[in-house]
């Protein structure tokens, strides 16, 4: 029998769930409360929701300055 | 050069976690790049190139960084709040089940909950997280890296990558439930 897991208790593997990192019997046991459960999937579809958007995001720029000294360094390193 | 633009940016920021200012981080990183021009023949490829990069560049800084006499301890870097529940406790009944279900998204208009207003609010929400918590979601949900690389690029446990990324995940989810709550009042 598998263990029952609570709401609260849910909130805290989410992220666990939708990395495929937890063991088997977690995993399961995350699956049976969220089939009945209507809060914890909502929050489950969130969390994916932000997700998604948050890879949406493109990786902070380099102000052109700092990027050019960085890159100026650089060639200077590799002599081109 | 393409592969020095697109990590650099990261690189300052991990750096800066570990020495006392932006100055020393870009040395930090300036020397870890040629650290891994010197050393580019003894890559053996057991982790991917980008996490070897990064071990580098975090030995650099904190050896930079014990130089200036600057620990910073690990608390400081991943926020105090990683014991802390994801969610209000009043929000559950006392057997730990919902009191009152929770705020739904899910009937909002889509571009409403898509829109450039609510990646704002995401980045800003990152921006506002402790350093490594801000770091790890950054390299997982934003640059894609697996779990292994960034625990393993930023010296991290399995269990402190998944603490640290589910804390992170948790309040820039909250920040977007904010947001589209403000909206709809």
């Amino acid at each position: 029998m598998s263990t029952q897991i609570a709401c609260r208790q849910l909130l805290e593997l989410i992220s666990g769930y939708l990395d495929e990192a937890l063991p088997a019997d977690t995993r399961a046991a995350v699956e049976a409360h969220l089939s009945g459960c209507d809060g914890c999937s909502a929050v489950l579809d969130e969390f994916r929701t932000t997700i998604e958007l948050t890879g949406q995001l493109t990786e902070a720029q380099l102000t052109p300055a700092q990027r050019d000294t960085m890159l100026a360094a650089f060639r200077d390193w590799t002599g081109s | 050069m393409e592969l020095v633009e697109r990590l650099t940016p990261s690189m300052r920021r991990v750096a800066r976690m570990f020495v006392s200012s932006d100055a020393v981080a870009d040395e930090a990183v300036q020397e870890a790049w040629l650290g891994v021009l010197q050393g580019i023949d003894r890559f053996e490829g057991r982790s991917s190139l980008r996490t070897w990069i990064f071990r580098i560049l975090v030995n650099i800084a904190k050896t930079r960084g014990q130089r200036e006499a600057r620990s910073v301890p690990f608390a400081t870097l991943a926020g105090d709040d990683l014991e802390a529940p994801s969610w209000e406790p009043a929000a559950f009944d006392s057997g730990g089940h919902w009191s009152t279900l929770p705020f739904d998204w899910r009937g909002l208009p889509e571009d409403r909950v898509t829109g450039n207003e609510t990646l704002r609010v995401i980045g800003r929400a990152i921006e506002a997280l402790p350093p490594m918590q801000a770091e790890v979601i950054r390299l997982r949900d934003v640059s894609g890296w697996t779990s292994e690389e960034v625990r393993n690029a930023l010296e991290l446990t399995d269990t402190n990558q998944r603490v640290l990324l589910h804390r992170a995940r948790a309040k820039v989810r909250e920040a977007v439930e904010a947001h589209l709550r403000s909206e709809r009042e």
